[in-house]
Formats: structure tokens, sequence, C-alpha cells
């Protein structure tokens, strides 16, 4: 005999539907409004949610760099420098801090930093002198400039 | 003669002060340095080392977290040789680039590796049928800083 109505009764079913949802639930109940509880609704949001935090860990650390740039600027102006002055100068004496460890360096230790402001106005003073140069003219040249002293 | 618009520079004279009474003065400096170290009066000491490719300002008794995987057991004691200032309340000590490391001695111990908590990339085109999820969990290492030590062999 052959059972015609068994696989109508034996059909697969979904049985674990309430934790499939609540996967995505899961991360959706600290939004606001109807999108924390209805499923239809946090699927979207959730999956905006995800690709934010995705896009947002590349842009963090452009955030980061400025705001330290921003704080490195201020503090090397309340000891008579510009931030490029700054940056330039220290670089240029081969001390090679990151911003993000001066940047600390000005919030938790103001002598250090004074310190280091200290070294790079010396550097761009020998800097400017050397540009200077010796202050007389090239040999070879026939000036016209009549000095009266 | 007259002085005008034009005698003198528009940019600030710049002068240095003698090479011969700035040796000097600098040496005064670096034996005080010495003479401070040698004695101990200088209380915690901060140091800013290179470490897996990112810069740290540390003390001792902190804790770091590296984002990858170290090739130490946990509980060994490591030296971290590529140090770039170490500072007390008094003196700063700056490398150019870095400090000699018969200068400064920086220990850590290797306390625990675990891996992150897992990070969600997803990629998604609306309209178009494409998402992509991807779950991932990066190993990292934490370090605790024992003791940041100065020998007084300055010159």
């Amino acid at each position: 005999m052959v059972f015609l109505s068994a696989p109508r009764w034996l059909r697969s079913r979904l049985t674990d539907r309430f934790w499939r949802v609540q996967e995505v639930l899961k991360y959706a109940r600290h939004f606001r409004g109807r999108k924390n509880r209805c499923y239809k609704l946090a699927v979207r949001s959730v999956h905006r949610a995800f690709v934010k935090a995705t896009k947002a860990r590349r842009q963090k650390k452009r955030i980061l760099r400025a705001l330290w740039i921003t704080r490195i600027g201020a503090a090397s102006l309340e000891h008579g420098l510009k931030y490029s002055a700054f940056i330039s100068n220290l670089m240029k004496s081969q001390v090679e801090l990151n911003r993000k460890v001066i940047a600390d360096l000005a919030i938790y230790e103001p002598k250090t930093f004074k310190s280091l402001a200290a070294l790079a106005h010396r550097r761009r003073q020998e800097g400017f002198l050397a540009a200077l140069g010796d202050g007389k003219e090239p040999e070879g040249i026939f000036s016209r400039i009549v000095h009266h002293y | 003669v007259a002085k005008t618009s034009l005698t003198s520079p528009p940019w600030p004279e710049v002068k240095l002060p003698d090479p011969v009474e700035e040796a000097k003065y600098h040496a005064e400096v670096v034996q005080k340095v010495n003479e401070m170290i040698a004695a101990g009066q200088y209380g915690r000491l901060f140091a800013v080392v290179h470490f897996a490719s990112k810069q740290w300002k540390i003390t001792s008794e902190d804790l770091i977290m590296m984002d990858n995987v170290l090739e130490a057991e946990c509980g060994d004691r490591i030296r971290m040789e590529k140090v770039l200032l170490v500072g007390a309340d008094d003196f700063t000590l700056i490398g150019r680039p870095l400090l000699g490391k018969d200068l400064v001695r920086v220990e850590a111990t290797v306390i625990e590796k675990t891996e992150s908590w897992p990070k969600i990339n997803m990629r998604f085109r609306k309209r178009r049928n494409y998402q992509k999820k991807k779950i991932i969990m990066n190993p990292q290492t934490v370090l605790r800083i024992n003791t940041i030590e100065i020998f007084p062999c300055l010159s």
C-alpha cells in the first residue's frame, strides 16, 4: 500500500524562527522607535548601522589625526610657535615623535612640551641664519650700488 | 645716514648665543642631570616607546594592548629597546631619534593573549541585491610595563 497522506504531515517546517529573529534584534535593542522591536524595520536599520560602522573605522583614523593636529597647534601657540613651524623644525632636529604622543605630552606633561617647543624654536633660528648666509655679495659681481657711510 | 624703511631687512634680526659659553652651559646642565640621576632624585618616570609599529607613552604599572600576535609566552619578560623619550618631573631626555640602550631600560611582561570582540564588516548596496557580512576577530596581546630605569651615562 502507498500512504499518500504521510508526506503531507511530514513537511519540513522552520522551528528556530525565534532565534534567527533575535540574532538581528539583539543589535537593534538600543535604537529609537519601532525599529527596536519590529523585525522588518530592524533589519534595515541594523544593516545600515553595520555599514556605517565599517566605514567609520577608516574615518576614525583621519578624525583622530585632525584632532591631534588641532591640539598640538593650540599648545604650540601658547609657546609662541605655529603648528607648521613646530612640526617641521622638530622633524628637522630628528625627533621622530608622532602626533598622538605629542598631543598627549601637551596635555599631561606641559614641561616636556615646553622643552620641545624651545627645541623647535632654536632649530628655526638656526635655519634662518643658515638661509641668510654670510651677508657678503657673491664673488665676481661688480655692484653699481654706491654705499654712503 | 638716516634710517629708512629699507635700511634693515623686514624680518627680525636673529642672534644666537655665543657657542663657547653655550658649550659651557650645556656641559653644566648635563653634569647636573647626571648627578640627579645617580642620586635617584626623580619621582615617576614616563617613556615614549616605539613598539608594534605604534608609539606609546608609558609609565610603570601600565597596561598596553596590541592588536597583533607576539611570539612570546604568557609571563615572559620583554625588554623594549626603541625608546624615543624619557622624562621625569625636573628633566627630560629626548632622543634623536632613539635613546641609547645603555641609558634606558624598559621592562614589560606578557599578561594575556586573546581575541578581540567580534567586529562586523558589512557591505551593502541598495536596490542591487548586494550585501556581504564578515565577522573579524583580531588576536590581541596585553602587556604590563613593569619598570623604567635610567642610568647616569650622559655625555
